[in-house]
């Protein structure tokens, strides 16, 4: 098990779409999937789907690298695809034999369906590619800190996650550690059935708690000396600030979804 | 001025004191180093010092506020930074700078203030090349670095080293103490430094033996070292220097003065040599 590992799958860089406030792109995300849902027909697909080259170009991030997060889900799109091809009611048969009975409707409607899973993870995934997960961290905790006067945790629900982003790469190294010392005594990881193997997990997940409490103790008495004491009277090094990009990128997502439903509309009853 | 009056601690269902009737005064811009075996009662003393433990007994006032008085915990630990032994569990956040941010933070202060901090805590402790890498990145050297600018952006009075070396390779554990030796002398901070390397406080101006709870000897290191056997059965060593000086001396030669330091002691080797 190698300790280097990515998290998320951030690509640094220094673009117009990274400078974004976190907030932005967070709120752009969901809005996004609202548009995703506003198409009605097939041909309108295409406006999400500028909207997704355009924003790729603009923060530099390579194709391969968003085909790489879109590839885990291939299986999924095909299941998508084959499950409301055959089993979509219509009219117009295109193709019948035996119990296979393809029509029209059945083939748009999974062509459809397809292309909306399929946009809405590539949309998605253009915040994970272009945000830091120490800013989305960020940017989740003032977008929920409202929340807050319903007694809602935001501020600790942040701090758990940016504790949680800080040891992983900790506990990688721990687990690491435990594996190669288990090793050293015999216990063998790498063959053996399922079962075993499972079994064999238990020699690692018994020390990786044992320790993981002790450091959680640890770190509670450092954070408590370092005067932590909850979200109250707490100021930041990094205050977010909205900026001007970040409103025209507002403005150009307000403009795309109008765009969408005028053009679902204009292509009323068609395909 | 952190005051130690008749302090005595238990923790729960333990069947003896950690500390009893523990008393020391430590003065402002002092560099003082509490030694002690394993169970000795030192880091429980040092977390007595800025309340994370109250005392069972007696009191602890850092410049007049009682650490068992709630409203001033606050002020207490921002005036009292305690580095903890293991580098990996004291860092809060990922990114360096975020981190050493933690702490001002906290305390409320202004961004742009914090920043000014941030950057000349990073500086004073040679990090700031570091400031945007990830902390995992790090040595443990650089970790307790990183975790002394984050005490430094609070600007304490007092820095306390709870076994803060213990952990750390030979290259880690010289970084740290020239920074905590350059912070005594350059911005006259008080330092508390809990240790079992004897060598490490040889540049101490006060050294407390603590044993079995209590404190069995104080002075300056000159006064203990000449202990050396009280030390030994106390589970301590004399530094290396020391401890040559003595065999030295035993063995029929004579050294002159009272050497300590490594130069201090290779000087007057020489100088014996000369005489013959």
């Amino acid at each position: 098990m190698g300790t280097k590992i990515t998290l998320g799958q951030y690509l640094p860089g220094n673009t117009v779409i990274h400078k974004l406030d976190p907030r932005t792109k967070i709120i752009l995300m969901i809005a996004f999937i609202v548009v995703i849902f506003l198409v009605k027909r097939i041909p309108v697909f295409l406006i999400p789907a500028l909207y997704i080259v355009g924003t790729l170009l603009l923060a530099k991030i390579p194709v391969r690298y968003m085909a790489s997060s879109l590839k885990p889900i291939r299986w999924l799109l095909l299941i998508m695809f084959v499950l409301n091809l055959f089993l979509t009611d219509g009219d117009t048969v295109l193709l019948q034999f035996w119990i296979v009975r393809i029509t029209k409707e059945s083939l748009r409607q999974a062509v459809f369906i397809t292309l909306r899973l399929l946009l809405l993870v590539a949309g998605t995934s253009l915040l994970t590619l272009t945000t830091s997960p120490i800013e989305l961290t960020d940017g989740l905790e003032r977008l929920m800190s409202p929340l807050s006067v319903l007694k809602f945790p935001a501020h600790e629900i942040a701090m758990m996650m940016t504790i949680a982003l800080r040891f992983i790469p900790t506990l990688m190294e721990e687990v690491d550690r435990i594996q190669k010392a288990q090793m050293s005594r015999g216990i063998d990881f790498s063959s053996g059935g399922l079962i075993s193997r499972l079994k064999n997990m238990i020699p690692i997940l018994v020390p990786l708690f044992v320790s993981s409490f002790r450091r959680a103790d640890e770190l509670a008495v450092a954070m408590e000396s370092r005067c932590y004491h909850g979200s109250e009277g707490r100021t930041r090094l990094h205050q977010l600030k909205m900026q001007r990009n970040d409103y025209l990128a507002f403005a150009a997502m307000a403009l795309i979804a109008a765009a969408t439903v005028i053009f679902s509309r204009i292509l009323g009853g068609a395909i | 001025m952190i005051q130690i009056s008749d302090v005595t601690f238990s923790y729960e269902d333990a069947p003896s004191p950690a500390l009893s009737h523990v008393s020391l005064e430590i003065r402002d811009g002092e560099m003082i180093a509490v030694v002690g075996h394993n169970g000795s009662g030192k880091s429980t003393l040092a977390k007595c010092l800025n309340g994370l433990l109250l005392p069972t007994e007696g009191t602890v006032s850092v410049n007049g506020m009682l650490t068992s008085d709630e409203s001033s915990l606050l002020s207490i630990r921002q005036h009292v930074g305690i580095v903890f032994q293991n580098p990996d569990n004291q860092l809060v956040t990922t990114i360096v700078e975020e981190d050493v941010a933690f702490g001002p933070e906290n305390l409320g202060i202004p961004s742009d203030e914090i920043r000014k901090r941030v950057d000349s805590s990073l500086a004073e402790v040679g990090m700031s090349s570091y400031a945007l890498h990830s902390s995992s990145t790090l040595s443990g050297g650089q970790k307790q670095r990183i975790a002394i600018a984050g005490m430094l952006a609070m600007q304490p009075d007092v820095l306390v080293l709870d076994e803060a070396t213990a952990m750390l390779d030979p290259q880690g554990h010289r970084e740290v103490i020239d920074i905590v030796e350059r912070l005594h002398r350059e911005k006259g901070i008080t330092i508390v430094m809990i240790t079992q390397h004897m060598e490490e406080t040889i540049g101490c101006d006060r050294i407390v033996v603590m044993g079995g709870g209590q404190i069995r000897m104080q002075g300056t290191p000159r006064e203990i070292f000449r202990r050396g056997s009280e030390l030994q059965d106390l589970g301590l060593d004399v530094p290396e220097t020391v401890w040559l000086r003595n065999t030295l001396t035993s063995g029929g030669m004579h050294l002159e003065g009272d050497p300590l330091t490594i130069e201090e002691t290779a000087e007057a080797i020489c100088r014996s040599f000369l005489k013959k």
